[in-house]
């Protein structure tokens, strides 16, 4: 490959609630924003580009809403660049950026996601104003029972996951949803919203930023050398696939697989379970924890349940997952996926604070959207060679 | 937006220079700005305008109208706002104008109703905000207007005929359900050559129970199905389905299902996809054909 | 010096489409860019599945649905799953980050397209919802009155007058009746267009840009594979683009330095540019436009009548840079410039640089 490194060296996110009226729109970013560049010890000026993703903006009511937003970005004499891929845009976000960085074009790029779902109606602008809308969550239960079917999971490994993303939240100081005396009993006791998914094993509806600093190696060395480790990109993927034909599979897209396998060979992964330290996988909905561990190919088909029944993807399992509590627990759409990229940035830095995996050097993150048809991933390490190849 | 409801025009200093109406960052540099507010105005001079002779539902006046870019005293950035100036040739670069204010006022842009000619502020002492400005709502509405495509309106008519119409790929001979418009896999457009029609019978592969959560526009307030449909004989699934006259709890996977018609007296010419009602169970044993759940497409 | 083209790091232009610009189109967006994704593949001489990148620019505001451009796609062809992108910008923007993505190395070939169909809605209502949602929004300032103000400034400050503009508008329309992909076209008398009322003084209707559905799509591959597939790769020598600040009353209205800064990081001033094509929607923003690009006199604007002749509002600056590039293919030219904008009074603009091999 010919581009050039490209390093993560700051990473900022709001605390996220399902209301965020203290601020304005500019006043969400901002405070990612702003957080990402103390984090980078970096100030506005040094801002070469700004890339900003979020989902539609018919859930605010402002149309390319970074165009107003550009002061609060500093982006005032910078390329500012607007990213929209449904709920995978954080992922395609993050990447876009890095892109910014390898081609060699940029030396410090500014990433934004943001979602400020209280502004607008989520669900009036899902279903175009219309009744008996079945909202996302009835549009992926079938994918959900299908998952269940085939791999003959245990009906309790969904109520597993939301449990264990929902106790990870208490370790994640701007995770929205942290509910006291969460318990297994506690999920499988709420209503059943969309059979078979449950509202505790459901993600919220959150106001929330994230932002994340790029730079060229020569930036990230000097934070190495600063004693501040950089996140490195080991690889990089997106892929989309068309959203119904006859056959398709959506509970094992081959765009998924794809865009797994793309990642797996630039990074230099040939057994994921050993290789990578940690994952943040876009989970909305607890079943989708063992059906992207499948269906990603990090875990052979049938044994992505299994992990989550026998504790492996808890934060001290052996291939911890959604460590900072997941979509499951806050989901600003348009930054829910670069939230996941920017927690597995900030594992292998060693910053991730109580939720921090015990020295994580490779991590993964994944993001998807639409009818889980658009997907994008990446590998980031503590090393630009962690395999020693 | 506070000092709207007051009546008063203020500005936010950054360095040297008071950025009027205010930021709470730099426009230039993107630096955060203190909170160091400082009252402009409240007139000022117009350095750019243009003339609305006949104003959008949006605008804030209903008579014809100037906008214009006004630099108020004491400010270094110009605010934007209307001119109520009675007629196109009051108008003019560089001439003073000062606001009126509405006797109603919320903390909100629209509490300046206009600026006028002239160095005298209008004032109107309504009734005082209570507390300070902390949200401000704006509803708009935009009426688009979509051409149906000839799909739709083909399968709208079958559909009004009491007809499931298909439309079957000439490449790859992928079935899919009228109204698509393309192949995905092949990328070539489905017409009307392409139409077959489609067996009224299947099976349920998969199905949800929707809790339904209140919305603008939401009509349903019990738990609802929605089924995912084989078609007999054919390599098509219709996703999220209705069902007729069927408790929730008699939905599952296999259960044999025929589509249901509208009856001639509930027919709506004006809506002919509400001729298609939905599902309803024939009472045949279930298909247990292994796997029959994974079918979602 | 002019700069040597077609290093082995350059990606070219090496086919595009554009779809007829009409009024009111009677078929989906995603019909529009199957047509133009067909087109450009066949100008190319590849077929989709050689594509190994797509990114597309439309707006769901324009379209009136929230996700739009995910029906899209299957007109696109994705499958087997492709690398693939959207910007909620204009195609121009598209054409950039497919730009960027071809330059990481690992492919050769890419899409970009743009969509938009404006007919759907009122422009007039809808681009007030694209404005500062505290302070202009709930005003419902529209796009054409932003234009207004800055034609005023401009003429203010002696930049053009609206004689000037007339005639702008008479050119740019009578150029468009060459062109197929041209809307409103015509023989139009300066003096005739100044006695016609106002719609927003110092605009006229003639000053307006025309309501149009539209879409475009342009093929670019790396050095390597341009060559292999084609015998005139147009290469793109120069890519940038520059944002200022949101509200109007910030800026001065009688420059745009966004423009300016991204003409010289595209490096415009490494040779003559001989064909310009400016998103120049309304006739004030060409002379200003022109001066920002510190163009000279000898440069040609808008040979195909520019978004004066057809605006398809999501594919107009891409539309640009397939008639920069068709300038260069078809018309022998060998430096010419696509533009592209956004925002009220220009926000955000972007410069394209290209160059063909023969001298």
């Amino acid at each position: 490959m010919s581009h050039q490194p490209c390093a993560i060296v700051g990473v900022g996110q709001t605390h996220h609630k399902s209301r965020r009226w203290d601020v304005s729109l500019g006043g969400l970013v901002r405070e990612a924003a702003q957080r990402a560049l103390d984090d980078a010890e970096m100030t506005w000026k040094d801002i070469d580009a700004v890339v900003v993703g979020k989902a539609p903006d018919l859930f605010e009511g402002v149309m390319k809403p970074e165009l107003y937003l550009s002061d609060a970005l500093g982006a005032t004499g910078k390329p500012m660049f607007r990213v929209h891929t449904a709920g995978s845009v954080g992922g395609t976000t993050g990447i876009v950026a890095a892109h910014h960085v390898e081609t060699g074009r940029h030396k410090r790029v500014l990433a934004v996601g943001y979602q400020k779902q209280s502004e607008g109606n989520a669900q009036f602008a899902l279903g175009s104003g219309k009744g008996a809308s079945i909202g996302a969550g009835g549009a992926f239960a079938p994918y959900m029972r299908s998952y269940i079917d085939r791999s003959g999971a245990p009906l309790d490994v969904g109520p597993m996951v939301a449990l264990k993303d929902r106790l990870n939240a208490f370790k994640n100081p701007y995770a929205h949803l942290k509910i006291a005396d969460i318990s297994l009993e506690k999920v499988k006791a709420s209503p059943m919203m969309w059979d078979p998914v449950r509202f505790l094993e459901s993600c919220p509806s959150s106001d929330g930023a994230c932002a994340v600093v790029f730079t060229d190696e020569e930036g990230g060395k000097a934070a190495a050398a600063a004693g501040r480790q950089p996140a490195w990109i080991l690889g990089s993927a997106v892929r989309s696939e068309p959203a119904s034909f006859p056959g398709r599979d959506p509970v094992a897209p081959v765009g998924a697989a794809d865009c797994a396998a793309d990642i797996f060979a630039q990074a230099g992964i040939t057994r994921p379970l050993e290789q990578i330290d940690c994952a943040e996988l876009y989970v909305p909905f607890s079943w989708y924890e063992p059906m992207w561990l499948e269906a990603h190919h990090i875990a052979a088909p049938g044994e992505g349940w299994k992990m989550v029944e026998s504790g492996a993807t808890a934060l001290d399992g052996s291939f911890p997952v959604n460590m900072s509590g997941g979509v499951l627990s806050s989901n600003p759409i348009g930054a829910s996926g670069l939230l996941r990229f920017a927690e597995a940035a900030n594992q292998v830095r060693g910053m991730a604070g109580e939720h921090q995996v015990d020295g994580a050097k490779v991590a993964i993150a994944q993001a998807y959207g639409a009818s889980a048809q658009y997907f994008a991933m990446w590998a980031v390490s503590s090393s630009l060679d962690p395999f020693g190849s | 937006m506070t000092a709207l409801a007051d009546q008063r025009l203020i500005g936010i200093r950054s360095g040297d220079r008071v950025i009027v109406p205010p930021r709470e960052w730099d426009p230039d540099t993107g630096e955060e700005l203190a909170v160091d507010l400082v009252d402009v105005g409240p007139a000022g001079t117009v350095q750019t305008w243009c003339w609305v002779a006949k104003p959008t539902s949006q605008h804030p006046l209903d008579v014809p109208f100037a906008w214009a870019l006004v630099l108020l005293d004491g400010a270094d950035t110009a605010i934007m706002h209307a001119v109520d100036a009675g007629s196109e040739a009051a108008m003019s670069t560089g001439m003073r104008v000062a606001p009126r204010w509405k006797q109603e006022r919320h903390g909100h842009i629209t509490d300046l109703d206009a600026f006028i000619p002239g160095e005298t502020p209008e004032t109107n002492d309504g009734p005082k905000l209570d507390e300070p400005v902390t949200m401000m709502d704006y509803n708009a509405t935009i009426t688009y207007k979509t051409p149906v495509p000839t799909n739709l309106v083909r399968y709208e008519q079958a559909t009004g005929e009491g007809r499931l119409l298909g439309l079957k790929c000439p490449g790859c001979g992928r079935l899919y359900t009228a109204g698509k418009g393309f192949c995905p896999i092949d990328s070539v457009e489905l017409t009307t050559e392409h139409e077959v029609d489609l067996p009224e019978t299947g099976v349920i592969t998969n199905y949800t129970i929707i809790t339904p959560t209140p919305y603008p526009g939401q009509t349903e307030t019990e738990p609802f199905s929605r089924v995912h449909v084989l078609l007999d004989g054919v390599d098509i699934v219709l996703g999220y389905q209705g069902m007729v006259d069927t408790p929730n709890d008699q939905v599952h996977v296999g259960v044999r299902v025929a589509a249901v018609w509208a009856s001639p007296a509930e027919r709506n010419e004006n809506d002919p996809m509400s001729n298609f009602v939905g599902w309803i169970p024939t009472g045949e044993p279930d298909d247990t054909t292994p796997g029959l759940v994974n079918r979602l497409n | 010096m002019p700069k040597t083209t077609g290093h082995d790091n350059d990606i070219a232009i090496i086919g595009w489409s554009i779809s007829p610009m009409v009024r009111n189109i009677e078929y989906t967006e995603a019909r529009m860019l199957l047509d133009v994704v067909t087109g450009a593949v066949n100008d190319a001489g590849i077929t989709r599945d050689d594509v190994d990148f797509t990114c597309a620019g439309s707006c769901d505001y324009v379209a009136g649905q929230a996700f739009s451009f995910v029906q899209n796609i299957d007109a696109v062809g994705a499958w087997p799953p492709k690398r693939d992108s959207h910007v909620e910008m204009d195609g121009a923007w598209a054409l950039y980050e497919a730009w960027m993505r071809l330059q990481i190395g690992d492919i050769d070939v890419a899409v970009a397209m743009g969509s938009g169909r404006s007919s759907t809605s009122d422009p007039e209502l809808l681009y007030s919802m694209e404005m500062d949602p505290y302070y202009l929004a709930p005003l419902g300032a529209d796009a054409i009155s932003f234009a207004a103000l800055q034609a005023r400034s401009l003429i203010e400050a002696g930049k053009v007058t609206e004689r000037q503009m007339a005639e702008i508008a008479a050119r740019t329309r009578k150029a468009g009746k060459d062109s197929p992909y041209s809307q409103v076209t015509g023989d139009f008398d300066p003096d005739e267009l100044l006695k016609t009322d106002y719609v927003r003084n110092p605009l006229r209707k003639h000053d307006l840009p025309p309501i149009t559905d539209g879409a475009c799509a342009v093929v670019i591959a790396t050095a390597a594979r341009a060559r292999e597939l084609c015998e005139n790769p147009i290469w793109i020598t120069g890519f940038a683009h520059y944002t200022e600040a949101h509200y109007v009353g910030m800026r001065d209205l009688r420059t745009s330095n966004s423009t300016t800064l991204a003409a010289k990081a595209a490096g415009i001033a490494d040779g003559p540019i001989e064909v310009a094509e400016i998103q120049s929607a309304f006739t004030h923003e060409e002379p200003l436009l022109v001066e920002a690009l510190g163009l000279g006199a000898d440069t040609l604007i808008n040979p195909s009548g520019g978004p004066l002749s057809a605006n398809p509002v999501m594919a107009t600056g891409l539309v640009r840079i397939s008639e920069a590039a068709s300038q260069i293919r078809d018309n022998g030219k060998h430096r010419t410039l696509g533009h592209s904008t956004s925002g009220p009074c220009l926000q955000q603009n972007l410069v394209c640089i290209l160059e063909g091999d023969k001298a």
